[in-house]
C-alpha cells in the first residue's frame, strides 16, 4: 500500500515538473511575441509612409526585390521523372531503419545476425537490380 | 545491453513453404529482368513451379506434429497448414485463370507474377502470425500488392479508379486498425495473442477503453472483408480490376482477411464476449441481409458475384459472432468447433467463386462483356462452361449436389448449437440465414434460368473454345465443388484436428 | 504518469488525419491524412512503449519495434498511393477523389 503511495506521490511530483517546464515554453512564447510586436511597431514609425491614398512602390511585391526578374507564374511545375529517384530513395531510406539497431549492436548477434542482415540486404538488392535493368537509375 | 542475446532457433522445415516461395520471387524477378521482351511467357511457368514447389514442405509439415516459433508467436499448427495449402492452391488456380488474360493483353507479366506470388506469401505469413506485429505485417504484404494489380490496366479509367477505391479504403481500414492495435498494446503491454487474451483475462483493463480498442480493430478488418457498412469498395473493384485480380481479391484477399480476424479475434479477444456480441451480431446480419439484397437488383455478373461475396462474408461472421456464446458457457471445445466451421467454408467458398470468375473470364473472351443478359443461350454454345457455372452458382445458393451446402449447414448447425444455449442471438441468425438462402437462390437460379433459355431471334452461335489453361482451372474447381458436396468428409476430415483456440491459448 | 499528454496528442492526431480522409477531396491530401493517422499510431505505440517500460513488461520494447514497421510499412504504401495518383492524373488530368466516379458506386 505504501508502495502505491510512493507511487502515487512520485507521479505528481511529475506531473508539476512538466508543467513547469512547460512555463518556460509559456514564457519565452510571449517574450517572442512581444519581440515581434515592438520591432514591428518600430519600423512602421520609422518606415517612409504612402500617406492616405497613396501606394507602396510596385517592387515590393516582386519575388526578389533587387534580384532577377522572375518570369512566368508562380506556381511552376518540377519534371516528374524525380518522382521515381525520390521513390527510391524514400524506400531504401526507410528499410535502413532495420538496420541501424543490428549495426550498433554488431558484435552481440554475432553470426546469426550478420546472415539474417545478409538476407534481408539481398532481398533489398534485388528490388535495386530491378529498378536499375528497367532504367530508372539512368538520367533521360 | 545486459542480458545476453540468444540466438533464436529457426525451425527451417516450418519455414520452408514462405522460403520456397521467396526463392520462387527472387528467380522470377531476375528472370524477368535479365530476359527480352520475347520470353515473358516463363514467367507464368516460374510461378507456377514456385507455387507447386511450396506444397510439398506443405505435406510433409502435415504428416508432422505441429511447430512453433520465436514463443509462440509463429506456430504452423494443423490450422495454419491448411490455409497455407489453400492459399498455394488459390494461387495456383489464379495463374492459370490468368496466363491467357496476362499474356494476350501485354501486360507486365513479370510484375504482375512477382506481385502475385508476394501476395500469396503474406497469405501464407498470416496463416502462422500469432503476434499482433506479425499479423500487421503480413496484412500488409498481401494488401500492397493487391492494390496494384487492381490498377493493372493502368491506361484504363475503371481499373485505374477501382485500384485506388480499393487503395483509399484499404489503407484508411489500416491505419484505424493500428490505432486499435495501439490501444491493445496499450492496455496489456504486449503484442503475443496469447499474451493479450491472459492479460485481458486478468481484468485489469478499463473496460471502456478496451472495448474502444476492439471496436477499431474489427472496423479495420470489417473493411478487409468487405462486410456491410464497410463494404462500399468491393463492386466497384470488383468490376473495374481484371477479372482474374478480381478472382484473386474475392477468395484469396478475402480469406486472408477472415485468417486475421480469426486469429485476433479467436485467440486474443476470446474472453471478450460481450463485446465481441455486440459488434459481430448485428455485423452479421446487416452484411448478409443487405448484400443479397442488392446482389437481387444486378445486371452485371461481376456485380452480382461481389454483392453476393458481401453475403456470403455475412454468413462467414456468424459462426465468430456466436463464437462467445460457447466461450462464455465454457465450452471451449465447441467454440473451436465454431472457428473450424468457418475453415470449412472457406475452402468451399473459394472454389466455388474461383470456378465462377474462371468461367466468367471465359464466357467474356468471345462476348466481351459482364452482363448476365451476354449469356443467354450458354446451353447451345458452351454446355460445359454452362454446366461448370450452374455447379457454382448452385454451390452458392446450397443446392445440394454442389459442395456449398455442406458449409451452409454448418455454419446454420453452430448458430442452433449457440441457440441452444439460452442465447436467443443464435436463433436469430439461423433464421436470417434461411430467410436470405431463400433470397440468394432467386438470383442464383435467374443466372441458371438465363443460360439455359436461348433467345429465338439469335443466330446459332459457333461453340466456344477457351484456352486449356482456363479449361483445367474451371475444371479442377468444379470437380472439387462436386466432391465436396458428395463426400462432405473429405474437409470435415482434414479439419478436424485444426484447433486454433485450443492450440494457441492452452485453455 | 506522464503518458496522458502524449496520448491526447496521438488521439487529436487521429481525428485530424480522420476529418481529412472523410473531407478533402485531394488525392495527395487524403495521403497525407492517412500519414497523419500512422503518425498518431507511432505516438501512441512510443507512449505505451515508455509506460511498459517503467512498469517492467517484460515484452516492453514491443511497442517501439512496432513503431519501426509501421514507419517502414506506411512508406511503402505511400509509394504505391503516389503512384496510384499520378495515374489518376495521366489518365484524366484530376486528381480529385470526388470525381472518380466512371463505375456506379
Amino acid at each position: 500500500m505504501s508502495g502505491s503511495g510512493a507511487q502515487a506521490a512520485h507521479t505528481a511530483m511529475d506531473y508539476s515538473d512538466f508543467l513547469r517546464q512547460w512555463l518556460t515554453v509559456v514564457i519565452f512564447g510571449f517574450l517572442a511575441l512581444g519581440m515581434v510586436g515592438f520591432m514591428l511597431g518600430v519600423g512602421s514609425l520609422l518606415r517612409p509612409n504612402p500617406g492616405k491614398g497613396g501606394t507602396y512602390q510596385g517592387q515590393k511585391y516582386l519575388t526578389y526585390e533587387s534580384g532577377v526578374d522572375p518570369a512566368g507564374f508562380l506556381w511552376s511545375q518540377t519534371q516528374v521523372r524525380y518522382y521515381v529517384f525520390a521513390l527510391l530513395f524514400v524506400m531504401f531510406d526507410v528499410e535502413a531503419v532495420f538496420i541501424f539497431p543490428w549495426a550498433t549492436e554488431l558484435e552481440r548477434y554475432g553470426t546469426f545476425g550478420l546472415i539474417e542482415m545478409f538476407v534481408f540486404i539481398v532481398l533489398l538488392a534485388l528490388g535495386l537490380v530491378y529498378a536499375w535493368r528497367k532504367k530508372v537509375l539512368q538520367w533521360l | 545491453m545486459d542480458a545476453p542475446f540468444v540466438t533464436p532457433t529457426l525451425d527451417y522445415h516450418a519455414l520452408a513453404p514462405e522460403i520456397v516461395l521467396v526463392g520462387a520471387l527472387a528467380a522470377l524477378i531476375l528472370y524477368d529482368v535479365f530476359s527480352s521482351e520475347l520470353n515473358k511467357r516463363v514467367t507464368a511457368a516460374i510461378a507456377q513451379l514456385g507455387l507447386l514447389g511450396a506444397i510439398v514442405p506443405i505435406l510433409t509439415l502435415w504428416a508432422g506434429d505441429p511447430r512453433s516459433m520465436f514463443d509462440g508467436a509463429y506456430a504452423v499448427d494443423k490450422y495454419a497448414i491448411i490455409l497455407k495449402g489453400l492459399f498455394l492452391a488459390a494461387g495456383y488456380l489464379v495463374v492459370l485463370i490468368s496466363v491467357h488474360y496476362i499474356g494476350e493483353g501485354d501486360y507486365w507479366e513479370g510484375e504482375y507474377y512477382t506481385l502475385l506470388l508476394s501476395s500469396v506469401l503474406g497469405m501464407m505469413l498470416m496463416a502462422s502470425a500469432r503476434d499482433l506485429i506479425s499479423v500487421f505485417v503480413a496484412l500488409e504484404v498481401l494488401s500492397i500488392p493487391g492494390y496494384m494489380l487492381a490498377a493493372w490496366r493502368k491506361r484504363d479509367l475503371a481499373s485505374g479508379e477501382a485500384g485506388v477505391k480499393y487503395y483509399l479504403m484499404g489503407v484508411f481500414a489500416t491505419a484505424v486498425l493500428l490505432y486499435g492495435m495501439s490501444l491493445v498494446y496499450g492496455l496489456t503491454g504486449q503484442t503475443q495473442l496469447r499474451a493479450i487474451a491472459d492479460a485481458f483475462a486478468s481484468g485489469q483493463a478499463p473496460k471502456p477503453v478496451l472495448s474502444l480498442a476492439i471496436v477499431f480493430v474489427l472496423v479495420g478488418f470489417a473493411f478487409k472483408v468487405s462486410a456491410v457498412p464497410f463494404h462500399t469498395w468491393a463492386p466497384d473493384t470488383y468490376e473495374g480490376a481484371p477479372t482474374p485480380v478480381t478472382a484473386f481479391l474475392a477468395v484469396a484477399s478475402k480469406t486472408a482477411g477472415f485468417v486475421a480476424l480469426m486469429n485476433v479475434v479467436a485467440v486474443a479477444f476470446h474472453g471478450q464476449t460481450d463485446v465481441l456480441r455486440w459488434m459481430l451480431v448485428p455485423l452479421a446480419a446487416i452484411t448478409m441481409t443487405v448484400g443479397n439484397l442488392i446482389a437481387v437488383r444486378q445486371t452485371n455478373i461481376i456485380r452480382m458475384l461481389a454483392y453476393s461475396g458481401v453475403a456470403q462474408a455475412g454468413y462467414m461472421l456468424c459462426p465468430l459472432a456466436v463464437m462467445g456464446t460457447f466461450v462464455k458457457a465454457n465450452d471451449m471445445a465447441a467454440a473451436d468447433n465454431s472457428v473450424r466451421t468457418l475453415l470449412v467454408y472457406l475452402i468451399i467458398y473459394a472454389a466455388m467463386n474461383l470456378g465462377g470468375f474462371a468461367v466468367v473470364i471465359a464466357v467474356a473472351r468471345r462476348t466481351g462483356s459482364g452482363e448476365i443478359s451476354s449469356m443467354r443461350g450458354m446451353f447451345q454454345w458452351a454446355p460445359g462452361m454452362m454446366m461448370a457455372l450452374a455447379i457454382f452458382l448452385g454451390g452458392f445458393a446450397g443446392i445440394p449436389p454442389a459442395g456449398g451446402w455442406f458449409g451452409k449447414f454448418a455454419i446454420f448447425k453452430t448458430t442452433m448449437d449457440a441457440g441452444a444455449l439460452n442465447d436467443g442471438a443464435g436463433y436469430f441468425l439461423a433464421f436470417l440465414i434461411g430467410i436470405n438462402s431463400v433470397i440468394a437462390a432467386f438470383y442464383y437460379v435467374r443466372v441458371i434460368w438465363t443460360m439455359v433459355s436461348g433467345n429465338e431471334g439469335d443466330l446459332p452461335q459457333a461453340p466456344l473454345k477457351s484456352p486449356a489453361a482456363l479449361r483445367a482451372a474451371v475444371f479442377i474447381t468444379a470437380v472439387a465443388v462436386v466432391a465436396i458436396g458428395v463426400v462432405p468428409t473429405l474437409v470435415s476430415h482434414i479439419t478436424d484436428n485444426a484447433t486454433l483456440i485450443a492450440a494457441a491459448t492452452g485453455r | 504518469m506522464l503518458a496522458n499528454q502524449f496520448l491526447l496528442l496521438g488521439a487529436v492526431l487521429f481525428c485530424i488525419g480522420v476529418y481529412g480522409v472523410l473531407a478533402r477531396r485531394n488525392g495527395v491530401a487524403v495521403l497525407m491524412s492517412i500519414e497523419l493517422i500512422l503518425n498518431s499510431v507511432n505516438i501512441n505505440f512510443l507512449a505505451f512503449n515508455a509506460m511498459w517500460a517503467r512498469n517492467g513488461s517484460p515484452a516492453h520494447i514491443s511497442g517501439a519495434v512496432f513503431a519501426l514497421f509501421v514507419i517502414t510499412v506506411a512508406a511503402a504504401e505511400v509509394g504505391v498511393g503516389l503512384a496510384l495518383v499520378l495515374m489518376l492524373y495521366r489518365t484524366r488530368k484530376s486528381i480529385d477523389v470526388d470525381k472518380i466516379d466512371a463505375l456506379k458506386g
